[in-house]
């Protein structure tokens, strides 16, 4: 039984008050679906129009199948299919830094959040306070260090900086210090378990949750980053998003100097940007579950 | 001492203290045992402090040092300060990203809550579940990925809401993305594509509320609105200020979305609009790093004030 | 117990983050961007200091999507010079990608690409400058001198900095009056050949036939077909870091006043001309509209655009003041540079010849109106063979790539990128043009001093 149950029940008397409150409800509600699943449908018919149609037909009139394999074509013709290349790259960087940032943030929140020792404030408070600086300062600094180390162009250099995640650190830090019970580690631990088997053992299937939260948005930031890879890994090693802003570039419609030739019209520049975000999308359909459950302090609870 | 039972008061889950008590009284007798364990943390965290290090903290000085620099290397003080402070985009820009920052804040703390109590409260479960899926979509959608679909939504011409846009009065894009309107524009978008993922945040944070403080409330005569006010909200204290905390890191940075409607509008809308643009223009095309630096730490500083408002009226280090 | 171990560890730490911060400063101290370099400047052949020569090195090359066919035609005619292509977005609306990246070699002492391609074409205003430019000079032993003396009169002039030649141009795009021959004889007008003529047939049209139009006002390069076109100092550079801008000059002023009187009566579009909503409203009512060469592929003969009738448009030339000569402005047109660190300078060279002057690319590919004089004839002739523009088109862009002013400098900032921020909005939101002149004297101005220019 839960809390939304109770909304359920039956009322005794339907007050014009209470019905005023459930229509409010019920306008708010419809208004936010609107505003946030429009743009999205609106994208979904874009991509079967043709430039013409994009332009004369209403925004929710379908195009063809026809159009959108034609616009298809044109993405996949650009460049040799250079998009499948960013996609690629997108998933490479990604995947590689959250398996780097699992491995190192899930420890260190437990440790932040049921340690005890010296300096957990100071990491605290500089985990904090980074996250507070713009980002365009660090982007020259970390390009120098990985152009000291002669990594620029290779994957490393888009992977290592995406594995800094302190944002997930604080969600595990929070995670773990409303939902894991030191009395149950200090169970363990006067059986006689070692630190690393109390981790594994206790906390760590505990944590399954919040791995799968840290995990998703770590994989989401790292796929959206645009400003440290346009610089770290130019050209064909460019992600997806690096690589959406240059087919803007070859818009007619956003730069006249690329009319007439190779061009890209406007409904393609759609099936690109759907394309663009749909392994994300996919990988939110699969961790809905976790999603939700990842801040429900679970530990304490039934 | 026997092992503690489970607290289940109702703050245990959110922002109270009374198990630090408990913790205290349980170490003692333990000492040794919480000694190994405060030298394993160290190993916990070296591999993050390693990054940390290297990508946040290094980054970050070697930020503040050269902001005291000439382009020769030399000592020069606060010269690189005054200079920024006095070029003729800085105040625009700060005043741009100000705005921006008050109306999406704003928006995000008021709407976001609201909707993750709506949502919260409804009582079909594939509802629920389903609402927060259609608000969560547009957040998959971040950075250049969005602007380029606002890029068409906000063109009264192909826009899918062109009747909006005119009732507004706005016939063309370049009227729609006239300058005061920008904020508001920016502020919109960040919305659409941030506010599920909080939304979501939220809902998870009023699940762990517990159903026997729901129950009490609610055989007190208390209704929707007065839960809502006085047992929801506090409880999600800590959240909407981490919310804030975060939205404001984030908005202060402000860049790719200015950047690519920049492009897409030729300039109309200016390529120094915002500040994390004016560093990019001082770094890479003014060739100016130790400006491009100082405006970052004037920046960091103007965010960590207001953020330190945050954390500290939202109590964001007590620990439970 | 634990104190004292905890904090020697944090010693430890601190002490080594300490050490990492100085090893790292000391790492970034050391690369301040200047290239080992092997030959003098004074004793090279080339006339710059170059770094080591390796014959077969492969070339690296940037393009933007456009120009990916020059790269590709390049590669079947010489197959075998090793070329790795990278494309880019080409700098396009100032995005600054180009100097941005150069930028980041510099500091990293490494990486630069061998030949560059750049859609803007004040490029070179930076490339050139610096402790450790970017860009090889190509006249001082590079190049021949009878090469460089092949282009158009006048196309090389955005790339000279203090009197050395930088790069190369890959197209001319003076500006012309395009017109619709059709409607002209339709409604009896004559073509204008003066801005006093141009306003007046403008005031006629809108009375006599309302919603026609002879011009554009809403593109980020207005000010370059109108007010370079109309000789006004707005762009006067004095030399590589004096800048001046006088929008009192009657040039400008009057030319406000034309636009003005031309806006008031609704005869010119206040879309940008590739926006889906300037087809949606002046489709077959564009009577003249003044503007680049390339509005040929880009706009005329486009299905996606305007799409005019074969045989319905032609060219004239520049619009001239009363009594004076006529002047064209002037809207793009890509150059292309090659880098002083490049490995192999033959190859390089090569490629540039080619890419701006061979058949193979400018005559049968590219889509605009080629730099180099005898491709440039060889691409008129195929378009007056196919016949889609009426008129004498070839003498008409012929006679205008010679007339470009050039009272109007290429400075390191983008003019485009101030007209849009400061003027398109405001005309927009219906203010005149001429109340906005000193503003957007000072908002150049202002760009200027913040890109090192000290106003004169």
């Amino acid at each position: 039984m839960s809390a939304t149950d109770l909304r359920t029940r039956p009322r005794r008397e339907q007050t014009p008050g209470a019905w005023l409150g459930r229509a409010t409800v019920v306008v708010i509600t419809v208004f936010f679906v609107l505003f946030f699943a429009v743009p999205i449908v609106w994208l979904l018919i874009a991509t079967g129009k043709s430039p013409h149609a994009l332009i004369t037909t209403g925004p929710f009139a379908l195009g063809s199948l026809g159009d959108l394999s034609a616009n298809w074509e044109a993405l996949v013709r650009f460049q040799d299919g250079i998009v499948f290349q960013w996609l690629g790259n997108s998933l490479l960087y990604s995947v590689g830094a959250l398996v780097i940032t699992l491995i190192t943030t899930i420890p260190a929140g437990y440790a932040l959040a049921l340690g005890n020792f010296r300096g957990r404030k100071v990491l605290l408070t500089t985990t904090l306070v980074v996250m507070l600086i713009p980002n365009t300062a660090l982007v020259l600094p970390i390009f120098l260090e990985m152009s000291a180390i002669n990594l620029i162009g290779n994957p490393l250099a888009a992977i290592l900086p995406f594995s800094f995640f302190p944002f997930g650190v604080y969600l595990t830090y929070i995670y773990f210090s409303t939902s894991v019970p030191r009395d149950l580690l200090n169970a363990a631990r006067i059986d006689g378990c070692g630190e690393l088997a109390v981790f594994a053992r206790i906390a760590m299937p505990l944590a399954l949750p919040v791995i799968a939260l840290v995990g998703f948005f770590s994989f989401v930031a790292n796929w959206n980053n645009f400003f440290l890879p346009f610089l770290t890994v130019p050209g064909r090693a460019a992600p997806i998003q690096v690589g959406l802003t240059e087919l803007l570039g070859s818009v007619p419609a956003f730069n006249p100097t690329s009319a007439g030739v190779t061009a890209i019209e406007l409904p393609t520049l759609a099936v690109a940007t759907l394309l663009s975000v749909t392994p994300v999308l996919l990988v939110f359909l699969f961790s809905q579950r976790f999603l939700v459950a990842g801040l429900t302090a679970g530990g304490t609870k039934e | 001492m026997t092992a503690p039972a489970l607290d289940d008061s109702p703050s245990a889950a959110a922002a109270g203290s009374p198990r630090e008590g408990r913790r205290q009284r349980a170490a003692t007798p333990h000492r040794s045992v919480t000694v190994k364990w405060s030298r394993f943390s160290y190993v916990f965290v070296s591999g993050y402090v390693l990054f940390a290090l290297a990508f946040g903290v290094l980054p970050t000085l070697y930020a503040v040092f050269i902001a005291f620099l000439d382009n020769e290397g030399r000592f020069s003080g606060i010269t690189n300060f005054t200079k920024v402070l006095a070029d003729f985009r800085f105040w625009p820009a700060a005043a741009h990203v100000g705005l921006f920052l008050l109306v999406w804040l704003v928006a995000l703390m008021v709407l976001v809550t609201l909707l993750a109590l709506v949502v919260h409260g409804i009582g079909r479960r594939w509802l629920s579940s389903s609402l927060r899926f259609v608000y969560y979509i547009p957040g998959a959608l971040a950075g250049a990925s969005s602007v380029v679909l606002w890029l068409f939504v906000l063109n009264p011409t192909v826009s899918p809401v062109s009747a909006v846009l005119h009732a507004f009065g706005f016939e063309t894009f370049v009227q729609t993305v006239s300058p005061g309107n920008l904020p508001v524009v920016f502020a919109v978008i960040a919305f659409w594509t941030g506010a599920g993922n909080w939304i979501i945040v939220m809902y998870g944070a009023l699940n762990s509320i517990p159903d026997e403080v729901l129950e009490a409330a609610r055989m007190d005569g208390a209704g929707a609105v007065r839960t809502a006010l006085h047992i929801q909200l506090p409880m999600l204290r800590k959240w909407i200020a981490y919310m804030a905390v975060m939205s404001l890191a984030a908005g202060a940075q402000l860049f790719v979305e200015p950047r690519v409607l920049s492009q897409a509008t030729h300039a109309v809308v200016p390529t120094d609009w915002s500040l994390n643009q004016l560093t990019y223009l001082y770094a890479f095309k003014q060739q100016d790093l130790n400006g491009s630096a100082a405006i970052a730490v004037l920046l960091l500083v103007a965010s960590l004030a207001v953020s330190l408002f945050f954390v500290v009226r939202g109590g964001l280090f007590e620990r439970d | 117990m634990t104190k004292p171990t905890t904090r020697a560890v944090r010693t430890r730490l601190s002490g080594v983050s300490v050490a990492a911060v100085a090893a790292l400063l000391a790492l970034t101290a050391c690369t301040p961007g200047v290239s080992p370099t092997d030959g003098e400047a004074a004793d090279s052949p080339f006339g710059f200091a170059t770094a080591e020569q390796k014959a077969d090195a492969p070339i690296t090359v940037w393009v933007d999507a456009s120009r990916q066919p020059a790269a590709d035609a390049f590669a079947e005619a010489y197959p075998d010079i090793p070329i790795e292509v990278e494309t880019y977005d080409g700098g396009a609306d100032g995005s600054g990608s180009f100097q941005t990246k150069i930028q980041a070699f510099n500091q990293a002492g490494s990486g630069w690409p061998d030949v560059v391609f750049s859609t803007q074409n004040n490029d070179a205003a930076w490339a050139s400058q610096g402790d450790d430019p970017f860009a090889a000079p190509l006249d001082q032993g590079y190049f021949d001198q009878s090469f460089l003396d092949g282009f158009t009169e006048g196309a090389l002039a955005p790339l000279t900095v203090d009197g050395a030649v930088y790069g190369l141009r890959n197209d001319i795009a003076p500006t012309v009056t395009w017109y619709d021959e059709s409607l002209m004889e339709k409604f009896g007008y004559e073509v204008p050949t003066t801005w006093e003529e141009y306003r007046e047939l403008g005031l006629k049209v809108a009375e006599e036939h309302p919603g026609y139009i002879v011009g554009g006002i809403g593109d980020a390069f207005a000010e370059e077909i109108y007010f370079w076109g109309a000789k006004a100092p707005l762009s006067t550079v004095v030399d590589a870091n004096t800048f001046s801008a006088d929008a009192s000059d009657p040039h400008a002023t009057q030319m406000a006043e034309i636009l003005d009187d031309l806006l008031d009566a609704g005869a010119l579009a206040q879309e940008d001309v590739f926006s889906p909503d300037f087809v949606q409203k002046h489709s077959g009512k564009v009577l003249m509209l003044p503007g680049p060469a390339w509005f040929s592929g880009a706009i005329f003969n486009n299905p996606s655009s305007l799409d005019a009738k074969p045989g319905t448009i032609a060219v004239g030339a520049p619009l001239a003041w009363e009594g004076e000569e006529p002047a064209a402005g002037n809207v793009g047109g890509g150059t292309w540079f090659i880098s002083q660190h490049s490995e192999n300078l033959e190859a390089a060279k090569t490629f540039l010849e080619f890419v701006t002057s061979d058949e193979r690319y400018q005559v049968d590919l590219a889509p605009g109106l080629p730099a180099y004089q005898d491709a440039a004839d060889k691409w008129l002739a195929r378009q007056a063979e196919d016949g889609f523009f009426a008129g004498d088109f070839a003498a008409a862009l012929s006679s205008a790539s010679t007339q470009v002013w050039d009272g109007w400098g290429y400075p390191r900032f983008s003019q485009e990128a101030v007209w849009n921020k400061t003027v398109t909005p405001k005309l927009a939101a219906g203010e005149n043009l001429v109340d906005l002149l000193p503003e957007w004297e000072t908002a150049i101005e202002n760009e200027a001093q913040v890109n090192g220019y000290t106003i004169k």
